[in-house]
């Protein structure tokens, strides 16, 4: 985890039902129904904000184009990120549930098929969240990047797996039966 | 505050990197007990159960509905209801009620009578009814073999060991699907090195695995998921009727097969309800019995972090898979995924299951490095199979482990890999070199293999499927290539799935070709002197470690 002597602040505005994007280099980011909002780190105590940010920054410098959503209805990491980009100009998105996982979806994959799947959330670095986000930039301009090295621990079950249940059931309170997913604005202030 | 010197040692300690939390009943966060858990009743009408556990025919779910009209036998079901459970719970630790007697009551039951009944229990009452209703009176083991490059070579080599070391099941899983073929063509030839009879398995996608299970590469299956909450199956796409068809897929096509459920699943998909992990899993337990599947694996399996977690959790696996006996079916008892960083904490789990004995202790041990183990780790691996041989000796128990020798181990994992080195070369795919056929004799990991080149063994495996090469074809190149034991060993396999008897309950199958299954080899125990005791044989092969020094070597 890389430490920061500052603090990023962040404000998450909800701007109406997501639209269809156009853009064809644009990732849109699929955020869990209780990201940055009701739920502020992820299973490892990093911030939300850290984390976004992270990911867009990753977009933006690979070249591509950046729209966040918020999934309502569901959840699920497949199901939200495939959501994603299905509304994506370029078909790639990125899901990411409050506790961390996530997941780079293109959108003529089946959905519990995916481009690159993070799943244990523990492991996932701010490095990491960037390499993704360079990744998911890198498809939608049309590349075929090598997969970001996913790091596995068989002892990260017995450390976290009821956490991320816990999170998980937490993360499912905020889900609105039927929503459609809504434009989200991230401002990020650094403070301190 | 000043830090206590002895509480700064005790956090270092391995166990407490392991994860606890305290109940959430409302969440499902509970091991065998919640507020939530229906109470025990039954209603029969016309030969139809309409009243299940507290819920009228018309507010049944699926799982009820799927429970009341498969599982409980109507002709019974209200009279067995109208018994104690504690009573129940008595005759179950009693040696003078017979294993029939607690079959018979248990087709008359419902999930939260059966909840009710083993709540009475404690952990040594519980391992005291598994010994008794375990349905094949010899216990045995299962293991996997996987590597994380899926080399073949290894995985045969490590597979022939595997056999050579007592497992009667080896299962295998990959890190990339596309090699999918090849760990199925790996473990069938690795086993059947060892010896003839071993049932192995590759754990994929349902389809994929069906087709390999088809061709004759495979001989059993466990993939095939429930859950003990509609809202879970429904998440899943899937219901308790089309397990029950997939269930029949394999089984006419003579493959054996068991369903794969376990506490804490519904927890993890934020579907539980608000019931006890126990109560949803009696329920998969129960729809497993209905689709009519010869056996059960459980013992929480991959979720094993969140009963874990709660108090009384591992009790709660033990009682699930004591529930699953208590339908007469094959438990293949998990143990099979790392749930704790002690080694005092994951010996103790582990006896709860090895001392009573399952029909397979394991439902994988990893018979590789953890490191090497893509189901991502078991309780127990390669590392602690001394460990476990020791176990056994010490308390005169049979873990379905065999001590080896070394020169045999080394002599079989060459024998596998030269065998995959003549396959591969008859078949045209990549070659296997006489280093690669050297490193896997002595390796112990993946580490210790040299590279192969991936993408041209990834075309190959595809062949597999593309040309639909089958076991037999195998058996015949291996014949043609001098393998001939090794040859007519999986063609006494195929035949196998043509006589079908391994598709009894509990079957496993003998060097010599016999199934030993519940049919034969029936759990007669009744107290001390009954049910499975070791045969002088077995008992002096348990007890003769190689570390062991004998006393006359002494001047």
């Amino acid at each position: 985890m890389t430490s920061s002597a500052f603090a990023i602040e962040m404000k998450l505005n909800e701007c109406g039902p997501a639209q269809k994007g156009h853009h064809p280099h644009e990732v849109v980011i699929a955020i869990a129904p209780a990201f940055g909002k009701e739920m502020n780190k992820t299973i490892v105590k990093v911030e939300h904000a850290a984390v976004l940010r992270e990911v867009i920054a990753g977009i933006e410098e690979q070249g591509g184009a950046v729209r966040i959503n918020r999934s309502l209805r569901t959840a699920d990491l497949a199901f939200m990120a495939h959501e994603a980009a299905k509304l994506s100009g370029s078909g790639i998105g990125i899901g990411i549930q409050s506790r961390g996982t996530t997941v780079i979806h293109q959108r003529d994959l089946d959905p519990l098929s995916n481009l690159e799947l993070f799943p244990q959330s523990p492991l996932i670095t701010l490095e990491t969240y960037r390499a993704i986000g360079r990744n998911a930039a890198a498809y939608a301009l049309g590349g075929s990047p090598n997969p970001v090295p996913v790091v596995n621990d068989q002892m990260a079950r017995p450390k976290y797996q009821a956490v991320a249940a816990i999170l998980y059931l937490k993360e499912c309170e905020s889900i609105v039966p039927e929503a459609r997913p809504v434009e989200v604005m991230a401002e990020f202030k650094i403070v301190g | 505050m000043r830090r206590s010197k002895r509480f700064e040692i005790l956090e270092q300690r391995p166990v407490n990197k392991d994860g606890f939390v305290t109940e959430w009943p409302e969440m499902g966060f509970v091991a065998m007990r919640s507020p939530n858990d229906p109470k025990p009743s039954i209603a029969v009408e016309n030969g139809r159960v309409i009243e299940l556990d507290g819920k009228k025919r018309g507010d049944f779910d699926m799982i009820d509905q799927f429970i009341a009209d498969y599982t409980i036998d109507a002709k019974v079901a209200e009279r067995v209801m109208a018994i104690d459970s504690l009573e129940i719970a008595r005759k179950l630790v009693d040696i003078h009620v017979s294993r029939d007697e607690i079959i018979a009551l248990t087709r008359g039951i419902t999930p939260a009578k059966v909840l009710e009944v083993l709540n009475h229990l404690n952990v040594v009452e519980m391992m005291m009814a598994l010994q008794k209703m375990r349905a094949r009176k010899t216990p045995s083991n299962q293991c996997h073999v996987t590597n994380v490059r899926d080399n073949p070579v290894l995985m045969a080599a490590d597979a022939a060991e595997a056999g050579l070391r007592g497992f009667d099941e080896e299962e295998t899983t990959v890190g990339v699907v596309r090699y999918a073929p090849f760990n199925a063509l790996a473990l069938l030839i690795g086993s059947q090195t060892a010896r003839g009879g071993i049932l192995t398995q590759d754990a994929l996608e349902e389809a994929t695995e069906l087709r390999l299970a088809m061709l004759g590469l495979t001989s059993y299956a466990e993939t095939i998921s429930i859950y003990g909450t509609e809202q879970v199956f429904v998440d899943g796409d899937d219901t308790p009727w089309s397990k029950s068809f997939l269930a029949s897929a394999y089984a006419s096509r003579g493959a054996k097969m068991r369903f794969t459920s376990g506490t804490g699943s519904e927890v993890q998909m934020a579907g539980a309800e608000g019931k006890s992990m126990l109560y949803l899993e009696i329920r998969c337990i129960m729809m497993a019995k209905g689709s009519g599947v010869q056996g059960l694996q459980n013992g929480s399996i991959s979720c094993i972090g969140v009963p874990a977690a709660v108090p009384s959790g591992i009790r709660a696996i033990l009682a699930e898979n004591l529930a699953t006996t208590l339908f007469d079916m094959e438990v293949a008892s998990g143990n099979d995924q790392t749930f704790s960083h002690s080694e005092i904490r994951r010996s103790a789990k582990l006896l709860l299951q090895m001392l009573p004995g399952t029909d397979f202790i394991f439902s994988g041990y990893s018979a590789v490095p953890n490191s090497d183990n893509m189901f991502a780790g078991s309780n127990m691996d390669a590392g602690d199979l001394d460990d476990y041989l020791i176990l056994q000796r010490d308390m005169m128990v049979d873990g379905g482990l065999r001590p080896v020798e070394e020169e045999h181990v080394l002599e079989v994992r060459y024998q596998a890999a030269k065998a995959m080195q003549a396959v591969f070369d008859e078949l045209g795919f990549p070659e296997i070199t006489d280093e690669e056929v050297e490193a896997a004799t002595y390796a112990n990991s993946s580490e210790d293999m040299p590279q192969r080149n991936v993408v041209e063994d990834l075309k190959a495996a595809e062949r597999i499927l593309r040309e639909g090469i089958t076991g037999l074809d195998i058996a015949l190149v291996l014949a043609k290539c001098g393998y001939r034991t090794v040859a007519e060993r999986i063609f006494a396999m195929l035949k196998q799935r043509v006589a079908g008897d391994y598709l009894h309950t509990s079957a496993i199958i003998d060097k010599d070709n016999v199934v030993v299954s519940a049919v034969n080899d029936m759990n007669d125990y009744r107290g001390p002197g009954t049910g499975y005791r070791m045969s002088a044989e077995r008992w002096e092969e348990i007890k003769t470690i190689r570390q062991a020094i004998s006393p006359s070597e002494f001047g």
